[in-house]
Formats: structure tokens, C-alpha cells, sequence
């Protein structure tokens, strides 16, 4: 803007400001800071902290806010230029064990063992691929931060170190291509979610039966585990404190949730087909949000013989905040029983839990997520949230902002009638073909 | 851990950050000596790290000589408790500072979007910014 600014941050999140300050090219920009946190404090709390020091320095808050905006600019303030940033040579020599405790102590791994990326396993994983080592794949970026590029090399060296097969590659780069990382800044530890579909589940053998969503077959855990070290490794992610700031952290973090379809099984199309691709593609459809809960906490059970699956997952999505969608994951057994029931197709189960999905405008004006993400797209005059914030406060109005929301899948080994649910997004589908 | 070492994980080069060796260089040296103590058969490996942009030094804009006189403005970028923190920085000014105006703003939009209708207003009105960003 041209016009001098004083940053004011709570010291939770000190080295983020700085880092990304520098990133965007004011390494030297003059960041005052709060105590942590400031919310929930009472106004004489907070006018303490206003009045007392800034916890970093040590000086006088009000002071330091004062000199940022007075202080004539140091020479290194004002430089301008362009700065390379180093990642270290394209490869290391050493022994083995050295080299994993390199990987290790550099931020290269999740903390497990993993596969060294020598040149002959790296190269065996560029055989699985028609494009070149050196095209460019895609950006990536772990939060609002500026994206890194990568190549196929780059990639099939963080799917060697995942334990990927070469004949899982295609995958792997239809995954990074899609620039959406499985790490993110937020405090919220997001967790992110894939699902396979097409004849490439039954050629890598995906275990899309009994445990579906468990560690039980190798393109499952390897694949997923991939999205995590490339989310690392290509797009910076996951450094705390800097990249990567979710308060408690995510366990689905280390492979994802990776849903192969029981397309077979299910009585409805599968998911990608919903999406425009043909039956026979090969595709993986990436969703982000805040974690998986099981059905079995909501109203009814398998155990009624009137089990009614539709109230069951309305009574658990209540819990989600709408900012996220909704991804069902049904069993067979419960997407074939809501067809019994009437949901002939995913529209119509859809179109009856938006409906029935609902809170009260109170409710949802009281939401963290709905006054930190939806309320400034309401002053935007962005849909629904503009006419929802013009409501009075009993006005019952849907949970979920639009029918989009929700998303239907159907994995499971049919042993027992339980959906599970996520509260994710929708986020891309990725032609896996195109890299083959 | 202080700015230097913290801009020094960027990796951004010893130009600008001079003294700062970088991490890797620290750690090729413990490698080294691992595997000369263990003369163990050596393997060749990927460095799996994608490619940074490199970093466009932005100017910082000239500071005012003083702020007598004039207005600020207060933005909250809308997490939680920035509007009542804002707040009370507004009644620290009356009270020390009074002829300072200060105007509060709530930014429009995500966390990280900008929001080019306020920047706009703020250019036209004002002459400084305090932006309260965190929860």
C-alpha cells in the first residue's frame, strides 16, 4: 500500500510472521507481538496486555507499535532485489544409516524409516511414467505461503521414500499435480482425504473390502503416505511452528485417508463418474477438512430393524461444522439399504439431508468457523451467508451452505452395516491416465 | 530461536543473512565424520526437495515522522479477539495519545485474501495501519 504498517501478532504464532514475512520479502519487517491468546479475555485482561510489554522484547507494547510506525527505515529495510533460496545439492553420499538420519534431522520424512531414493530405485519409479524426469509437475503450498515447483524426478523420490511400486507412480503424480498438499498451516489440524476409482483398484490390488480404510494392502498405505512426504518435501509443509501450526495435530496425517470405491458393491454411480470422467478412467479425488467420525455415536443402529440411515447421518453431520461438506463413506450394506429406503440415487439422499440438516440462525452465528470464515463473505455479500446473517436469530436455515456440500461413497467389506462420515471438502479430481 | 536462525531454515542465501550457516551444512559435517567412523559402503540419494521461488525484497514504505496529527487505522484480519484488542489500543490512544484518529475496519474476506476495497480506502485516508492478525 505504500503506507507504513505495524504488524500485531500473539506470540503463539511468532515464528510464522517472521518466516512468511521473509518469504514475501521483508525479512525485516517490524512484527510486534501479544501475549497468547487474546481471545476469551475480559476488556481489563486485554488492556493489560495492551498496556504491558510485548512478551518477545520485553519493551513496551504500545511503544514498539509507536516506533514501527515512526523509526526511520534501516538500509537493510528498504533493500529491494531478488534472493535465491537454497534447498542443499540434488543428492547426498553416505551410508545408509547416516543417510537416514540425515533425512530424519532435516524435516525429510514423517519420523518412520523410509526407502532411500538412490538413483536406481528412483529411476526404476520414472520407468512407470511417460513424462520426462525433468517436467514440471506442479506448485504446491502448505498454507497462504509462496508455492515451491517440482518435477517427476522430485516426486518419484518422495514416492520411493513413501515404499510406493513403480506401477503406483501415475497415482502419485496425478496426486501432485493437483497442487493440493495434505499439510496446512491452519491451527485447526486439517486432515485430508483420497479416492481411487476405475480399473487401476483391481490392477494394484487397492483393498477397498474388509477395512477399507485400514493398513491393509500396500497402495493404500504407500500412496497415502506419499501425499504426506511430497506435501513435505515439494510444497514445505509441515514445519511446526512455521508451516504448520494445528494446535493438537492430525493421526490421519501420516497416510491420509485413502478410500479405494467398492464401485461393484455400490448401488449407485461411482464417485468419479458423478464427476464427468468415464467408468473405465482411472481418477483420484482429493478432499480436505477436519477428520473422519464413526456412525455408530448417531441416533439408530443396524441393530433396529427400521434402521434409518438418512436420520442417522443428519443426526451426525450436526456435529460438523459447515464450512467443510460432508463425505459419507457407507459400507454396501448401507448404501444398498438407503436404496431399499427410496434413495435410488446419491441426488436424492443428498437433497433430503440438506433439507433436514438444519440449525437456527443463533446456533450458527454462535460457530467459531462461521464467524471466522463465513462472516467476512457475508460483509463480501457472498450466498447464503449474506442472507443468512440478515435473518433473525430463531430462523432455522441448513446446516451445509449448499446440496454441493455432501459427497457419497461406498467402500467396506459388508460385515456390519456402519457408515463412517468426514468432515471434508471436495476439493479436484486428477486424471490418472494422463500419467502414465 | 531468534530471527537470524529462524530466516537461516529459509535457506536464504548468506547475503543477506551473513554468518548464518545454513542447517545442512552443519549436518553434512556430522554425516561425514558418522560415515568415516563407520567406513561403511556408501549410497548415493535424492535430495527430494522441490524447487522455493526466490525471494523479491520488498521495500518497507517510509515511516512517518510522527504520528501527531494522524489517522490510523485499525484492521483486524477477523480471528477471534483482534476487534476487542483493537478496541482497547483505540482507547490507549485517546487517553495518550489524542490527536491521533483511529478507524477500525474488519477486512472482508478469508485470513489471507486482500481486501482491495479497504486498502483502497485506507490509501485515500489514512496514514498508517496496525493490522491485528492471531487468535
Amino acid at each position: 500500500m505504500g503506507i507504513p504498517s505495524a504488524p500485531l501478532v500473539t506470540k503463539a504464532f511468532k515464528d510464522l510472521a517472521i518466516l512468511n514475512a521473509a518469504k514475501r520479502g521483508m525479512p525485516h519487517e517490524r512484527i510486534c507481538f501479544t501475549p497468547h491468546p487474546v481471545w476469551g479475555k475480559t476488556p481489563e485482561e486485554v488492556r493489560a496486555y495492551v498496556e504491558g510489554p510485548d512478551p518477545v522484547t520485553g519493551k513496551p507494547l504500545m511503544k514498539e507499535i509507536v516506533d514501527a510506525l515512526t523509526v526511520p527505515l534501516s538500509d537493510d529495510e528498504k533493500k529491494s532485489g531478488i534472493v535465491s533460496v537454497s534447498v542443499g545439492p540434488p543428492t547426498f553420499t553416505d551410508t545408509a544409516d547416516n543417510l537416514q538420519e540425515f533425512y530424519l534431522n532435516n524435516g525429510y520424512t514423517d519420523f518412520l524409516p523410509i526407502i532411500l531414493p538412490t538413483e536406481e530405485k528412483v529411476d526404476a519409479m520414472l520407468k512407470a511414467t511417460s513424462h520426462k524426469p525433468d517436467e514440471v509437475v506442479g506448485k504446491m503450498a502448505a498454507g497462504a505461503y509462496p508455492p515451491w515447483s517440482y518435477n517427476v524426478r522430485q516426486v518419484a523420490a518422495s514416492a520411493v521414500m513413501a515404499g510406493c511400486r513403480p506401477e503406483y507412480f501415475p497415482i502419485v503424480l496425478a496426486i501432485a499435480s493437483s497442487g493440493m498438499a495434505s499439510l496446512f498451516s491452519s491451527t485447526n489440524s486439517f486432515a485430508f482425504a483420497m479416492i481411487v476409482n476405475g480399473p487401476i483398484r483391481d490392477k494394484l490390488e487397492f483393498n477397498y473390502g474388509i477395512g477399507a480404510l485400514g493398513p491393509f494392502a500396500q497402495p493404500n498405505a504407500t500412496i497415502g503416505r506419499a501425499w504426506l512426504l511430497m506435501s513435505k518435501n515439494l510444497g514445505n509443509g509441515g514445519i511446526p511452528g512455521d508451516t504448520y501450526l494445528g494446535s493438537l495435530g492430525n493421526n490421519l496425517n501420516y497416510n491420509n485417508v485413502v478410500i479405494a470405491e467398492h464401485e461393484d458393491a455400490s448401488p449407485w454411480p461411482p464417485f468419479h463418474v458423478q464427476r464427468g470422467f468415464k467408468k473405465e478412467e482411472n481418477v483420484v479425488s482429493l478432499f480436505r477438512g477436519l477428520g473422519v467420525v464413526p456412525g455408530q455415536v448417531a441416533r439408530g443402529s443396524s441393530a433396529n430393524e427400521n434402521v434409518q440411515f438418512d436420520y442417522q447421518m443428519s443426526d451426525l453431520f450436526s456435529t460438523f461444522t459447515g464450512f467443510f461438506g460432508a463425505l459419507i463413506i457407507a459400507d454396501p450394506l448401507v448404501a444398498v439399504r438407503l436404496k431399499e429406503q427410496g434413495y435410488d440415487t446419491k441426488e436424492k439422499l443428498i437433497a433430503w439431508l440438506y433439507k433436514n440438516t438444519t440449525q437456527t440462525v443463533k446456533d450458527y452465528k454462535s460457530r467459531n468457523y462461521a464467524y471466522l470464515f463465513e462472516y467476512p463473505q457475508a460483509l463480501q455479500g457472498r450466498e447464503p451467508y449474506a442472507t443468512w446473517y440478515k435473518l433473525p436469530d430463531d430462523a432455522v436455515i441448513p446446516h451445509f451452505p449448499r446440496p454441493e456440500s455432501f459427497n457419497i461413497v461406498v467402500a467396506g467389506g459388508q460385515t456390519n452395516a456402519y457408515p463412517q462420515a468426514g468432515n471434508l471438502s471436495y476439493g479436484v479430481s486428477v486424471s490418472i491416465d494422463k500419467w502414465m | 530461536m531468534n530471527r537470524r536462525k529462524l530466516l537461516s531454515l529459509l535457506g536464504m542465501s548468506p547475503a543477506v543473512l551473513a554468518g548464518s550457516p545454513l542447517l545442512l551444512a552443519d549436518d553434512k559435517k556430522k554425516k561425514e565424520k558418522g560415515a568415516a567412523a563407520a567406513g561403511a559402503f556408501k549410497v548415493t540419494a535424492l535430495n527430494p526437495r522441490g524447487l522455493p521461488p526466490p525471494i523479491t525484497l520488498v521495500p518497507m514504505a517510509p515511516r512517518l515522522a510522527t504520528l501527531d496529527g494522524k489517522t490510523v487505522y485499525l484492521v483486524s484480519d477477523g480471528f477471534p479477539g483482534a476487534d476487542a484488542f483493537l478496541n482497547q489500543i483505540s482507547i490507549w490512544f485517546k487517553k495518550n495519545m489524542p490527536s491521533v484518529t483511529t478507524v477500525y475496519r474488519l477486512k472482508a474476506g478469508g485470513f489471507a485474501d486482500d481486501d482491495p476495497k479497504l486498502f483502497a480506502e485506507i490509501k485515500a485516508k489514512g496514514q498508517a495501519v496496525i493490522m491485528a492478525i492471531g487468535h
